[in-house]
């Protein structure tokens, strides 16, 4: 599949509106957001997920939950991006059961709060009785908060893993159209959008899917309940997956609705039965010479922050 | 702070127009919490989910209520979101029986605060019972890196003014500068004004010059009534940039001076003696 580098022409999509529904802003830096607004990324959500090592206590959980509804909101607002998040106990840190406990006591005051668009991300990851455990008490307090859910499908034993999430939510009596099952691959497309979930799908190099073959899956399966993510994190990965896919897409001859569906539209449609995301927050055009002042008031909203123009010399 | 009874009254008129802003769902849920028997236990779920039962439009008055926040000098409130109206009213209303109870409850709702739920909550401190426990929470607050919530601490509120100490205070008039927030509308300002503000303001206004930026023409109302033959000679420097604007405010802080050599030097420049004589001049025009 390695074809020569073939370098990314923004171009090709530019004016598309993008939202990424999967990605760990926290892990990134103020360059990765200038340039995925640059783009064309207009919202994204954050899910709440692991940070790469275990954490050790209840207050880095609380820590973590109020920096993505506090701090990583502002960071992003301050480059003109709209950010969601989904709150919830990861699978890695749910075989800690002491910890997980008290984590599932918390959950309650972070999962009603502005901005919170689902639980997640949440389901397996070893497949393990604790993963299942709190994988099922969380789909019950989606189901009260009224939550679309937002699940991991583990890497290893993929396909089983995928079937076993969706069995288990469909036997707690969620609504398939309310569970977005994300990290799908070839082996695992057909059966969820058979099912009536949503499927997504994370671009990512080497270990998950390529936009190569995102873009065969759409020919085939159709733009319906398909959302494509970049799931960014401190790995090697792509904060411009989304918008490269789709340009990806456009070069090889997909409709613009089709792209629009994919890569914007549908995990708005999906990830709106929160109540929480409001179009009009984010699809107003944002202004371009942010150094303009009106009577001595920054045109800048909510704090947004100046351009820094890199291509110069000279910072002042 | 507010009077017992000036709080009743106010508590009043802000649940009033609460109602008239709320339709059925909001209001059924509004009901609820009226008749729940000890909120206090159920304030946490209730204050976060406030924007999800309200929704989050700017408040509509009417003409009797708006002059009603006129004469509570509250007229800010009309610029407010009715979730943010509607969490204010929330934690004011709070039953003042057990002080203890009452902070740790509010406490818990601060440590995991997103940015509304923080502007609500430091909105909030002016309306509070008890109100000197909240000052070293309120300077905390300044140490914020968000906008809209140092905006509800810093503007249109009276709490910190009445509240905090020197040291906050003063930090909080330099982060309002240094964040470029609206000065005119921070209140308190003149009456708080200090000899050790006036002196880190005139080694900011230094600062700025050095960079060749821009001074903030409200900074000079802080320093003039301070003014010794040390500040003197900063205000002797901005006289001398020719920046109208930075003159007229510098000559206004000098006409609200004792420091004779200011005076005698701002008259060596004609068109700031006539605005001064003519009293032409006010902070509001900065």
């Amino acid at each position: 599949m390695m074809g020569a580098p073939e370098a990314f022409d923004i171009s090709v999509v530019s004016g598309m509106k993008f939202f990424d529904p999967h990605v760990h802003m926290t892990s990134r830096t103020t360059d990765d957001y200038q340039a995925m607004a640059d783009a064309g990324v207009v919202a994204l959500i954050e899910p709440a997920f692991w940070l790469g090592q275990p954490r050790t206590g209840l207050d880095s959980f609380r820590d973590y939950y109020s920096s993505l509804i506090g701090w990583e909101r502002f960071r992003s607002s301050q480059f003109g991006i709209k950010h969601y998040c989904t709150i919830g106990l990861n699978s890695r840190e749910a075989n800690n059961e002491s910890l997980a406990e008290q984590v599932m006591e918390i959950l309650p005051l972070f999962i009603y709060k502005e901005g919170v668009v689902g639980i997640g991300e949440i389901g397996f990851d070893d497949q393990t009785a604790a993963e299942e455990k709190y994988y099922r008490a969380q789909l019950e307090l989606a189901k009260e908060a009224g939550l679309p859910v937002q699940i991991h499908t583990p890497h290893r034993d993929k396909k089983k893993g995928t079937q076993r999430s969706m069995d288990i939510a469909i036997e707690h009596g969620l609504d398939p159209y309310s569970v977005i099952v994300d990290h799908n691959n070839e082996e695992t497309v057909k059966e969820v959008l058979d099912r009536g979930f949503f499927a997504a799908f994370t671009i990512y190099p080497f270990t998950k899917m390529g936009n190569e073959r995102m873009v065969e899956i759409v020919k085939q399966y159709g733009p319906e309940r398909i959302m494509v993510n970049s799931a960014a994190d401190w790995g090697i990965s792509d904060p411009l997956a989304v918008p490269k896919t789709a340009a990806l897409m456009k070069i090889h001859g997909l409709s613009n609705e089709a792209i629009e569906l994919v890569t914007y539209r549908n995990a708005i449609t999906a990830f709106a039965q929160s109540g929480q995301i409001d179009e009009a927050d984010f699809n107003t055009p944002q202004n371009i010479d942010q150094s303009v002042k009106f009577e001595g008031n920054t045109i800048l909203r909510g704090g947004q922050q100046p351009r820094a123009d890199k291509s110069s010399m000279i910072i002042s | 702070m507010m009077k017992e009874s000036d709080l009743v009254t106010t508590n009043k008129l802000l649940l009033d127009i609460i109602k008239t802003n709320l339709k059925g769902e909001g209001l059924s849920w509004l009901g609820a919490w009226e008749t729940t028997p000890d909120q206090i236990n159920s304030i946490g779920k209730t204050f976060v989910m406030a924007p999800r039962k309200t929704g989050k439009a700017i408040v509509q008055l009417s003409d009797s209520q708006l002059a009603a926040l006129n004469e509570a000098d509250l007229t800010y409130i009309a610029q407010w979101s009715i979730d943010r109206l509607c969490r204010v009213w929330l934690l004011s209303n709070l039953p003042a029986t057990d002080q203890d109870k009452l902070y740790k409850a509010i406490s818990q709702l601060c440590l995991s605060a997103e940015m509304n739920e923080a502007v609500a909550l430091y909105s909030a401190l002016p309306f509070l019972p008890f109100p000197e426990i909240w000052a070293l929470r309120c300077a905390e607050g300044i140490r914020s890196n968000i906008g809209s919530v140092l905006e509800a601490i810093m503007e249109n509120n009276p709490y910190p003014a009445q509240y905090l100490d020197e040291a906050a205070w003063n930090q909080l008039v330099l982060k309002a500068f240094f964040t470029e927030k609206s000065i005119n509308v921070i209140v308190g300002l003149d009456e708080r004004a200090n000899l050790a503000l006036a002196l880190t303001l005139t080694d900011y206004a230094k600062e700025r010059w050095a960079a060749g930026r821009k001074v903030n023409p409200q900074l000079w109302r802080l320093v003039g009534k301070f003014t010794n033959s040390e500040i003197f000679e900063v205000l002797k420097t901005g006289l001398q940039h020719y920046d109208q604007v930075e003159q007229r405010a510098i000559a206004l802080a000098v006409a609200g001076s004792d420091y004779q050599p200011a005076k005698d030097y701002i008259n060596t420049f004609p068109e700031l003696k006539n605005v001064l004589t003519t009293n032409s001049l006010s902070w509001d025009q900065f």
